[in-house]
């Protein structure tokens, strides 16, 4: 459903992705981790149009997709849950959800459908509909961001970092609503995840990336066993005589 | 496009210029020479609004009132009360800059929108005033007013005239130009590329361009002065709202990327002027300066889409080529010195720091809301001088906002600051500076338009005194920027950088802008320093390094707070560990004690306490050491 | 007090016309960030337009629509020629641009219609006597036509699709494309929205105050006082201001003296920046560090 094959973008003189190969086939979650700074989602704005690549193909169901701009991307169907939510503040829960549908709005009645099934998978919000979508909490603003790229009725769903922020057990709630739209729609969903463990939970194949690259692919299980893994994570994953002009992900995260 | 500190080719462009205005009234026919005087008097008031534009980044839609305000006084003080020009001209030029001092004070702190229409309502009122008030003359306004004599010779015609005003003029461009490559235009051009970042190194940005305005000001005031002399006659239309754009279009296509950009445009518009109103009439029968309005309008448009950087881009496109890039002021000031013992750095040990192991920074309470959200929650921290805090937790945990509302940059919903005792929540980050402390940035602030060094530079601002009048005079300035490059540079060497010192702060590997930053804020000097993500991008060796630098100047007596995901990198230097999740502090304490604190494990892996498989994975996945980021 | 509320009639008159000035000025800068210092120009413009189609015979109601569409369209125009095409947009920029365009247009209309005041033909309608307070009919249509624009462009805001679209670029440009709203778009609307309301404004008043080439700078000016009444971003408060900025200068000029007339809006301007900038500061632009 989504094919990336050796993807490059950057930001100004500094390249941050180099030569990335990824795929999501259809009704698969593909998890993608990698410490701060491994360029995940630089790979997400490039993907969606944010950010224009420099080199490689992306293929959205055979179309390529790599060339358009974000509105056009969204239009064809990849809907990005943008990192930090960036829910409409002053507009309602209801009125955000609405927008989310927005290239979709000609379809009024499935729109309806949709939004029925939003509000299934997150109970919270079907309360606050007239709320301020900025007087939510954290957590609700989440949900929130996650109803919206839903509402979009997107073939593919990528999410960037959902899980920052969240207590545990909300983390939960947002994954296993992320699980039933696979299990029950066939929804392909590409997520990144600092939180390793949830993402690990609901993922069928996990990328993991570093500086700019996937240097490892497999399932869950195999990559839990993996030393690599646990360097990503632990000591910036530098080696001594590295030198730093490769692949640092611009620090575009807020980590509030 | 922004004033920057010249390059060779304008220096070239300067010497040309000055040339030219000299023999400019021997070659030129008398109707040019007439021409060329009103274009020199405009000049001036456009090299003011230059330095607000270029320099200050602000727009001034009003800067023919300040420079009726300097004719009419002029015309007042000379014609009706008997005073000499040269009195008089002191008084119009003090109050010309009073008003826009006065004005500055109630818009400035505001966004640039509002200062535009609040100049360009000056002009509207002062227009009113002048026409409604019989002290000014009515809509005739004051005439009479003589020409200059000096020494028993008067200043009569043109070419006289325009040799008074020559020295005037290059005087102007003089000083503009010294403030420009001063302190304070490195502070503005800071401010241009990152306001917050400036201001967490103590540039009070309201106050500078507020020092800029009021000289913008002043510069249109002897402006005016010499108009009011030349014409004989000051009537309302000096104040009126197409001299303003005149004069904002002269500084536009000369370009605001160089004071000399101000002059040109001066002579290339009034000699434009001049022609169409002779040639127009005789293409379009009836139609005088409405075609010049249009044509006004049209280049001005033209000129911001395609040539936005005015003459003077044109200039160095087709010189600047040719000649090299050359340097800016800082290049010139710094060359580098040997080495010295970094233990005698003022970094190391600072007379009158706090007694070691005393609080410096004490946080109660600290609270942020952002609508819905509570970021930060009820946090209470204390740091001690000589000592390294370590500020871990997840993503989200909300370290960076705790950083954000003790620097100054938010202002806690609720909660207590203090350094030294003192309070400073809900103050500007200039304030949190000027107390001796500093922070770094997690999304990069650095200052694109300068090189590393220059940037460092930008550290000693409050190390260093030279004002804008002073930076206005050549050789005292030069002295202190001499000593200000040379103690940067010893700051960039001993992090390391001393390679990379002259180039481009943005051609450098994120990484080492991080590393740049972190000396910027040592420049400062601080007691307190704040680094965000400090060691993101860095390989082991630079790890390394910098934690040796964190640590030598912890035993001078600094306290330092760390926002770090590199836990090992952090647990090994650090002597007080907290960690946040999720806005609250759930831990504080030791590394040791941290390292084996179920709850922080828990945190970075985002696990519930009593999930039992999950804590068995934790253990494999880590290996039995601390969290995880 | 029939001379109180002669005066502040009137002031409410003139200012419902400062107040659709302001919504047009409010309509851009939500959604770019963009003082359209034009914004005047578009109400002169309409005006002569209409005159001049009705002296070439077209009848009262259509004359009206040919200047609000022309009008429209050169609202357009200007956007996609001036400042769709500028990557980087500062404060600056902004100012310079619009400020280009304004004076263009100043001096076209300056060359096909010449340097005098010339008013549209009114409206039908009686004039009318109220409580001693003699009313212009324009001067009821004035008020009951800005009535109209007001709820049609909070309504449309408030209660369409697209209305909320262009709030949400307003708010999260990132989040709006991602949701593939076109920036492009809203801010060709946005503009056609400053460019209708103007040109209503400049059709309505024209009656009643007449219309130059150079009308535009002082309406300008004050309809964007209007609208900083409103914080810039508000519809609502830009009507409210510029009904309060119309009446106040009303009765500063019957009180206290004709020539301050032009002076009130300014003085408003820096008194309400001072003394309640929280209001205005709406836009802070704090780097997220």
């Amino acid at each position: 459903m989504l094919e990336v094959t050796q993807l490059r973008a950057g930001y100004g003189r500094l390249p941050v992705l180099h030569g990335l190969d990824l795929a999501v086939a259809e009704g698969e979650i593909v998890a993608v981790i990698g410490a701060n700074g491994a360029g995940k989602t630089t790979l997400l704005r490039t993907l969606s149009g944010l950010l224009r690549a420099t080199g490689g193909r992306v293929l959205l169901d055979g179309r390529p997709i790599h060339a358009l701009p974000a509105e056009k991307v969204a239009a064809a169907g990849l809907a990005h849950v943008p990192e930090n939510r960036l829910v409409f503040p002053s507009l309602s829960v209801q009125d955000n959800l609405r927008l989310g549908g927005w290239t979709r709005r000609r379809a009024s009645s499935a729109g309806a459908a949709t939004r029925g099934r939003v509000l299934e998978l997150f109970p919270r919000l079907s309360d606050r509909l007239e709320q301020a979508a900025g007087t939510l909490s954290g957590g609700e603003q989440q949900m929130l961001a996650v109803g919206r790229g839903i509402m979009a009725r997107p073939s593919v769903l990528m999410l960037d970092e959902p899980s920052v922020g969240l207590a545990p057990r909300v983390v939960a709630e947002i994954m296993q609503a992320l699980a039933r739209l696979r299990d029950e729609e066939g929804l392909t969903i590409l997520l990144v995840e600092q939180n390793a463990r949830a993402a690990f939970k609901i993922a069928d194949r996990v990328y993991l990336m570093d500086r700019g690259r996937v240097v490892l692919q497999g399932t869950p299980h195999e990559l839990l066993g993996d030393d690599r893994v646990k360097h990503a994570y632990l000591g910036g994953g530098y080696e001594a005589d590295e030198t730093p002009d490769e692949g640092q992900d611009a620090p575009q995260r807020e980590t509030p | 496009m922004r004033l920057l500190p010249s390059r060779r080719s304008d220096l070239i462009g300067f010497g040309v210029l000055i040339v030219v205005l000299a023999v400019f009234p021997l070659l030129a026919p008398p109707s040019w020479v007439n021409v060329g005087v009103y274009a020199l008097i405009y000049a001036i008031a456009a090299i003011g609004l230059t330095l607000l534009m270029g320099l200050a980044g602000q727009v001034s839609l009003g800067q023919a009132s300040f420079f009726a305000i300097g004719a009419y006084t002029q015309a007042i003080l000379v014609t009706r009360y008997d005073w000499s020009g040269i009195t008089a001209a002191v008084v119009a030029v003090v109050l010309a800059s009073l008003a826009a001092f006065v004005l500055g004070l109630a818009l400035l702190r505001l966004r640039g929108h509002y200062l535009a229409l609040g100049t360009l309502g000056l002009g509207i009122i002062i227009t009113v005033l002048a026409t409604e008030s019989e002290f000014t003359g009515g809509t005739s306004g004051i005439f009479g007013i003589p020409k200059p004599e000096f020494n028993n010779r008067t200043y009569n015609s043109p070419s006289e005239y325009f040799w008074l005003l020559v020295p005037v003029v290059v005087i102007g461009l003089l000083v503009a130009r010294n403030i420009v490559s001063s302190r304070i235009g490195r502070a503005l051009g800071a401010v241009n590329d990152s306001e917050v970042a400036a201001e967490t190194l103590g540039v009070d940005t309201f106050r500078l361009r507020l020092q800029v305005f009021t000289l913008s000001a002043a510069y249109a005031g002897v402006a005016g002065v010499f108009f009011a002399h030349w014409l004989a006659v000051v009537n309302p239309n000096a104040a009126n709202f197409p001299l303003s754009v005149k004069f904002l279009l002269i500084s536009v296509l000369g370009g605001l990327g160089t004071v000399w950009g101000a002059v040109i445009g001066a002579f290339l518009v009034e000699f434009l002027d001049e022609s169409m109103s002779t040639f127009i009439p005789q293409v379009i029968p009836g139609a005088t300066g409405e075609v010049e309005l249009l044509g006004f309008g049209v280049v001005l448009v033209l000129l911001v889409i395609l040539l936005p950087g005015g003459l003077h881009q044109a200039w160095q496109l087709a010189v600047g080529r040719i000649v090299g890039r050359g340097g800016g002021a800082d290049e010139a000031a710094a060359a580098p010195t040997a080495r010295p013992d970094p233990d005698d750095s003022p970094l190391f040990a600072r007379a009158g720091r706090s007694e070691p192991g005393s609080t410096l920074l004490e946080v109660r309470g600290l609270t942020k809301h952002f609508g819905g959200v509570v970021a930060v929650d009820d946090i209470d921290l204390e740091v001690r001088t000589g000592q390294i805090l370590a500020l871990i937790g997840p993503n989200g945990a909300g370290k960076t906002t705790c950083f954000n509302m003790v620097s100054g940059v938010l202002t806690p919903t609720s909660g207590t600051v203090r350094l030294a005792g003192k309070r400073i929540d809900g103050r500007k980050p200039h304030t949190f500076a000027r107390a001796r402390a500093t922070r770094t940035f997690q999304n990069l602030q650095v200052f694109g338009s300068m090189t590393v060094l220059g940037n460092v530079m930008v550290g000693r601002f409050l190390r260093s005194r030279a004002a804008m009048l002073r930076g206005a005079l050549y050789f005292p300035a030069r002295a202190e920027e001499a000593q200000i490059a040379r103690s940067a540079y010893d700051v960039v060497e001993m992090v390391g950088l001393g390679a990379e010192a002259r180039r481009q702060a943005t051609d450098l590997p994120f990484g080492r802008q991080r590393l740049m930053e972190v000396a910027r804020a040592l420049a400062t000097e601080p007691d307190l320093l704040l680094l965000d993500e400090p060691m993101a991008g860095l390989s082991r060796t630079e790890r390394r390094e910098l934690a040796l630098l964190l640590r030598r100047l912890r035993a001078g007596g600094m306290a330092i707070v760390l926002v770090e995901h590199d836990v090992e990198a952090v647990l090994a230097l650090a002597d007080q560990v907290a960690v946040l999740d999720d806005g609250r502090l759930i831990a504080l304490g030791t590394p040791d004690e941290i390292r084996n604190d179920p709850a922080v494990v828990a945190a970075y892996l985002g696990v519930d306490e009593d999930d039992s498989e999950a804590a068995e994975a934790v253990r494999e996945m880590t290996g039995g050491s601390g969290g995880q980021s | 007090m029939t001379d109180f509320l002669q005066l502040a009639f009137a002031g409410l008159s003139v200012g419902a016309v400062y107040a659709l000035i302001g919504i047009g000025f409010v309509a851009i800068f939500t959604v770019s960030e963009v003082i359209n210092l034009a914004q005047g120009e578009f109400a002169a413009l309409s005006g002569l337009i209409a005159i001049s189609a009705v002296a070439s015979g077209l009848p009262l109601p259509v004359a009206v629509l040919v200047a609000v569409a022309s009008v429209a369209v050169v609202a357009l125009l200007m956007e996609r020629l001036t400042i769709a095409p500028v990557k980087r947009m500062t404060t600056l920029t902004s100012i310079i641009l619009t400020l280009g365009v304004s004076t263009a247009l100043k001096a076209v209309m300056l060359i096909v219609w010449g340097p005098n005041s010339q008013g549209l033909e009114a409206f039908p309608g009686e004039n009318v006597t109220v409580l001693g307070v003699s009313i212009r009919s324009q001067e009821l249509w004035i008020l009951g036509i800005t009535a109209v624009v007001a709820v049609a462009v909070i309504w449309f805001y408030e209660q369409t699709g697209w209305g909320k679209a262009l709030k949400a670029c307003a708010e999260q440009p990132t989040a709006a494309r991602l949701v593939g709203i076109s920036l492009a778009r809203a801010s060709m609307l946005s503009f056609l929205i400053a460019g209708v309301t103007g040109a209503i404004a400049g059709v309505a008043a024209s009656p009643v105050y007449f219309t130059s080439w150079d009308s535009g700078l002082a309406i300008g000016l004050k309809g964007f006082v209007a609208a900083t009444l409103g914080g810039l971003v508000s519809v609502r408060g830009a009507v409210l201001g510029g009904l309060a900025l119309g009446v106040l200068e009303s009765l500063v000029a019957g009180y206290v003296d004709t020539g301050l007339r032009d002076a009130v809006a300014f003085v408003v301007l820096v008194v309400v920046l001072v003394v309640r900038p929280s209001g205005v500061f709406t836009r802070q632009a704090v780097a997220r560090v």
